[in-house]
């Protein structure tokens, strides 16, 4: 196998006295989706933060492509082509759709003036062919006005369109309904096709199985497994995710 | 779910915006083709955004106004050619350029309770440098001090993170006075430089409008391409809206801060300027100015500017200017004691913020 997109070696983080992340190693190759999975305050999020250069890691190396990056902040990820879909929404509600989208990333001439109609009609787009979402009238809405599973929408909307090579996605379905999860599933497997990576965070090992090449569970800041789909089950995960690397132990030796 | 499958095509827009995503685009799905059938359709989504109610009160308050000096043009002289031009063009322009001020910096998430010193110790600054070394001089130094003192309520604001309303309360005191150090407690008075160039550009009576007209044209305009056009404006809006959410798109949500802190100086030492020619002198430590503190925050509330950020449009501030000038001059013309003017717009005040209340709750 080539070099992993992105290495992660000894990540740890700590919130004062508190460990939330101990010892953290995995890689995410090129065109691979992996599931981060684990209980609540397992520390995903606080993984998923340091991958996108927002949050500071306490110890650990990060390789881009097999090359070190000295310090991960979100002027490199955004570089390197990082996209995330945060679980706190990542959204302004004052501001319409459209402007949501493209917010710090503005088409404009090059005074700066922004092309208002070119940016509501790719908006529009985006959001009828990567989330098709109920209810939606026009990308001139306040996203105040929608409701959590529209935003949701736009805010996956806003990170597939701008996908470059990592696409994170933090609990992106916990507000979708069936059809719109169907969709979002079937466009990350869309994505591995055209060699973007992705890392999806859920809580719903179903989903999980059915698009991730690979299986990261965390828990209590540690990763306790990392296996290939063909080399583990749902009730595997499930054991893992549940009860630790003891449940896990137990459902090896058949005990669980 | 579409028929095409999602991504097929690829990325639809890498950034820059390739001019294939341009050439391929449509109108977004159910915008109608009628010229009013899009206006309407227009309409439905600014709603909620409070320019369009309060124009609407403006114009009826207005029209009571007319009426009312039709019907009586000595008892009410609103329509009065002097009367006019000295609300329409000279007490209006001077309260919207503020408010514009205190409108761009809240809708940034922020508030700068030092405007009215901010505005003496600028008009000083202006009246003693353009008595002593000309006009050009003068006015370079009265936007550049109004924009240095903005600047360093906004550094402390924003690297001590201690809240603005507390921080520029403090510092309004320091700059009053940094007004009394720099001139003593005698008034600052304009003399011969005032004549000539000087008066033309900032307080000329053109027999129906002054220059001050002029000049909140020029700013009104500039500042609404500047906030709802401009990628910065549009930064402004998306840090006072949610920070968080600007930090994570990595919007740099300090500089944009201090950006509007120093648009907010820029536009006090000029309104500085303004009123420090139209008055020809003015009071270190007085209080005529520190009045235009809470006047200018009010004429943002009532035009439509959320006090929680990331809210608010150029053309309601300017709106909510005029109302309160209006409402203050049909006071005075129906003889009023000057009490019920204050009073009045505390009411006013009040009602718009919680109208404003009402409008976010209904746009939720
Ligand atoms: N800013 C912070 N300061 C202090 N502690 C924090 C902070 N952010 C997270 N934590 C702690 O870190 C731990 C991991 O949190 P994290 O948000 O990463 O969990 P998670 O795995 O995403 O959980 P969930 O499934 O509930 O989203 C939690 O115990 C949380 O309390
Ligand atoms: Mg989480």
């Amino acid at each position: 196998m080539s070099e992993a997109l992105l290495r992660i070696e000894g990540v740890s983080k700590k919130y004062g006295p508190n460990t939330v992340l101990n010892d953290v190693s995995f890689e995410i190759g090129e065109g691979e989706v992996v599931g981060l999975l684990g209980d609540n305050g397992a520390g995903k999020s606080t993984l998923v933060k340091i991958m996108s250069g927002v949050v500071d890691s306490t110890a650990g190396d990060f390789y881009w492509d097999g090359q070190k990056i000295d310090k991960m902040n979100r002027n490199v990820t955004e570089r390197l082509g990082v996209e995330t879909i945060f679980q706190d929404s990542a959204l302004v509600p004052q501001m319409t759709i459209t402007r949501n989208i493209f917010m710090g990333r503005e088409v404009t001439n090059r005074f700066g003036f922004m092309k208002m109609k070119e940016m509501d009609a790719v908006a529009a787009d985006v959001l009828d062919s990567v989330v098709t979402i109920e209810g939606i009238k026009s990308p001139k809405q306040l996203v105040s006005s929608l409701s959590g599973g529209q935003a949701q929408a736009v805010a996956i909307a806003r990170a597939v369109h701008f996908k470059r090579s990592l696409l994170i996605l933090d609990e992106p379905t916990s507000a979708l309904a069936v059809r719109a999860t169907e969709a979002l599933l079937g466009y990350l497997t869309q994505l591995k096709g055209e060699g973007v990576s992705s890392v999806l965070v859920t809580h719903n090992l179903h989903h999980a199985f059915q698009v991730c090449d690979r299986h990261i569970v965390m828990n209590h800041g540690k990763k306790i497994m990392d296996a290939r789909r063909e080399d583990t089950s749902v009730e595997e995960l499930t054991a893992a995710v549940v009860e630790g690397a003891v449940g896990l132990a137990r459902f090896r030796a058949g005990t669980f | 779910m579409s028929d095409t499958p999602p991504g097929r095509r690829g990325p639809i827009l890498e950034v820059p915006l390739p001019t294939e995503a341009i050439s391929v685009r449509r109108k977004p799905a159910g915008e109608p083709e009628s010229f009013f059938g899009r206006m309407n359709y227009n309409l439905q989504f600014i709603r909620g955004r409070g320019a369009l109610e309060i124009s609407i009160v403006l114009v009826v308050l207005l029209a009571g106004y007319v009426i009312a000096s039709l019907i009586s043009p000595t008892g009410f002289a609103f329509l009065n050619p002097n009367n006019l031009s000295g609300v329409i063009s000279q007490s209006v322009p001077v309260l919207a350029i503020l408010g514009l001020a205190a409108g761009i910096l809240m809708i940034s998430g922020e508030f700068d309770l030092s405007l009215g010193a901010n505005i003496t110790l600028s008009a000083i600054v202006f009246i003693k440098t353009s008595e002593a070394a000309g006009l050009w001089l003068g006015i370079a130094a009265g936007i550049g001090t109004g924009v240095a003192v903005a600047l360093i309520n906004g550094i402390i604001v924003v690297y001590t993170k201690i809240p603005s309303f507390i921080a520029t309360l403090g510092m309004s005191f320091f700059w009053m006075g940094a007004g009394i150090f720099i001139n003593g407690t005698s008034p600052a008075a304009l003399t011969t430089s005032r004549e000539g160039t000087m008066e033309y550009l900032f307080a000329h009576n053109f027999g129906s409008f002054r220059s001050q007209l002029v000049w909140l044209l020029i700013i009104g305009v500039l500042a609404w391409f500047f906030m709802h056009r401009h990628k910065l404006g549009n930064h402004i809006f998306a840090v006072g809206g949610n920070p968080a959410a600007a930090e994570a798109i990595s919007i740099k949500t300090k500089r944009v801060k201090l950006m509007s802190f120093a648009i907010f100086g820029g536009l006090v030492g000029f309104a500085a300027i303004l009123i420090a020619v139209r008055t020809s002198s003015i009071q270190p430590g007085g209080t005529a100015t520190e009045d235009f503190t809470l006047f200018a925050i009010a004429a943002a509330v009532v035009g439509g500017t959320s006090l929680t950020g990331g809210r608010g449009s150029v053309i309601g501030i300017i709106v909510g200017a005029a109302l309160i000038e209006l409402i203050r001059n049909g006071l005075l013309l129906a003889k009023a004691p000057g009490f019920y003017i204050t009073l009045f717009v505390g009411v006013t005040i009040v009602i718009a913020a919680i109208f404003n209340k009402l409008m976010e709750g209904k746009a939720r």
